[in-house]
């Protein structure tokens, strides 16, 4: 475990008395990709909102950089560098897209142009919606803005939730570009059922079924074996 | 009319000064907050303390009357209301219904129950379409719009606004960039018991000053909150305005029933838009 950026080390989480989380551990190095596959209910989003501080983990630690995290709150957790990408494309709709960046460049103290210019260098299509609110985005549109939102202020790792989750498959490709432009530079950490886009960029695979870590994939054989993943999940 | 139509309006600026805290108090933290009454009282009495023992005049008096609350607003969130973040609703109701109460009888016992009555503090009038109507009723429309117009500034323009708008629409993701929500919430929650106050203080000459003043308006501040949309700005300014215009008119035709209409019409906007809570 020595030089990893994120560990989970024996991780137990609940909602009141039903636990979702079974002793759950694992690890993500520095410029990780890192894939958590299983079904629904497997406890994926679980796990990232424990990782991410909204959900106090009932037994376990989870360390950044060997800090523990625990009882730490979620917008701490985020200055510490730990950025959490939620599912359901949660864009803050009522806002335009530059105040949606605005935003997140406020507790970072990063400067707009700079934020500006990030978010268009990944995706300059952008471009024309700054001023639009980005309740009127595209699913793919909000996806993307999210990671450009996430990307503000340096983090030190992303937690992205179901990326590609509800997409066409063109957009899908347009994400998948932009992870793998991401890959090598920032640490993530993605939940993710699209096992191809799984099998195309992770470096290390975690299996969830029923709360418990189920099985983990580090070779590229693996990795590459969907069909074998799939029947595991 | 055009009596009753100025009469309404009045209402209408007096209930969306003191009701646009009680709505974004309940967007923002879910949070139905009966004490947002005792703020209304203790704004309305501090004006009498500060006209009646300090001597001032009206505007100084109101500025006075209006910040001194504030510490004690600032108590009630960081004591009780930070305390409910995330409870049931019915905690929030049960606890700051407490406060009311025993603010309400905290003021009996420093200040009795004897009604008090203040002068319109203009004391003049001004003609429109060949009808006299109070300079200070007028005043109280015009700062409720120029409030609306402040508050609508505030959150398109500044990035406390901003955060607060998004932290209306999703708490959870305004933390997830780093940023202590809450803190602005509990500035939201301040600014909105400074109208509170200020209503008090506005609406004291108009009325009397007594204890129960606040249960009396308080129940058609939720009215107005939930026809005008929890959290609305817009919302709210509309719902005022269009409730205070059902008190005056129904109050013209048919006094008993002014309050009454008010909770039919809340009653058929629930029927149509059921609450979201």
């Amino acid at each position: 475990m020595t030089g990893s950026l994120l560990t989970v080390d024996a991780v137990d989480a609940a909602y009141g008395s039903a636990r979702v989380l079974h002793k759950v551990s694992l690890r993500v190095d520095p410029g990780e990709m890192v894939f958590i596959a299983g079904r629904n209910g497997a406890g994926k989003t679980t796990l990232l909102k424990t990782i991410a501080g909204f959900m106090p983990p009932a037994a376990g630690a989870v360390r950044l950089e060997g800090r523990d995290l625990r009882g730490i709150r979620p917008e701490n957790v985020a200055r510490l560098g730990v950025r959490y990408v939620f599912q359901d494309k949660r864009v803050f709709s009522r806002l335009t897209v530059r105040e949606n960046l605005e935003l997140a460049a406020h507790p970072s103290g990063e400067r707009m142009s700079d934020v500006v210019a990030r978010m268009l260098s990944i995706y300059p299509a952008m471009e024309k919606f700054l001023d639009s609110k980005a309740g009127g985005l595209s699913g793919g549109q909000r996806q993307i803005l999210l990671i450009g939102r996430a990307l503000t202020g340096n983090p030190k790792i992303l937690l992205i939730d179901e990326p590609t989750e509800g997409l066409a498959a063109g957009v899908i490709d347009d994400i998948f570009r932009l992870l793998s432009e991401m890959k090598g530079r920032l640490s993530m950490l993605i939940v993710e059922q699209n096992l191809p886009v799984v099998a195309r960029l992770a470096d290390r695979v975690y299996v969830m079924k029923e709360g418990k870590i189920f099985q983990e994939l580090v070779t590229r054989a693996e990795i590459e074996a969907t069909g074998a993943l799939e029947r595991n999940l | 009319m055009i009596t009753t139509l100025v009469y309404g309006f009045t209402i209408g600026g007096i209930l969306y000064i003191l009701s646009i805290g009680l709505s974004l108090t309940f967007g923002s933290m879910r949070i139905v907050n009966f004490a947002h009454a005792l703020v209304y009282t203790t704004g309305a009495y501090f004006l009498v303390v500060a006209l009646r023992t300090l001597g001032l005049g009206f505007l100084p008096a109101a500025a006075v009357a209006t910040v001194a609350v504030l510490p004690i607003a600032a108590g009630i969130e960081r004591f009780i209301i930070r305390r409910l973040y995330g409870e049931s609703l019915d905690y929030a109701i049960i606890a700051t219904y407490a406060v009311l109460l025993i603010g309400v009888d905290l003021i009996k016992w420093v200040f009795g129950a004897t009604p008090i009555p203040l002068s319109d503090p203009i004391g003049r009038d001004v003609g429109l379409f060949g009808i006299s109507f109070p300079l200070y009723r007028l005043m109280i429309i015009a700062l409720a719009i120029s409030i609306h117009g402040g508050l609508y500034l505030f959150f398109k323009r500044t990035i406390v606004g901003k955060i607060v708008v998004a932290g209306l629409e999703d708490k959870d993701a305004v933390r997830s960039l780093g940023i202590d929500v809450d803190r602005y919430f509990a500035i939201v929650f301040l600014v909105g018991s400074g109208l509170a106050a200020l209503g008090g203080v506005l609406y004291a000459p108009i009325t009397s000053v007594h204890p129960y003043m606040g249960f009396q308006v308080l129940l058609i501040c939720f009215a107005v909150v939930i026809v005008g949309g929890m959290g609305s700005l817009h919302g709210t300014f509309l719902a005022s305005f269009a409730l205070g215009m059902v008190i005056a008119i129904t109050g013209r035709y048919w006094g008993p029933a002014a309050e009454t209409m008010v909770y039919a019409v809340m009653a058929v906007v629930l029927i149509f838009k059921p609450l979201d809570v």
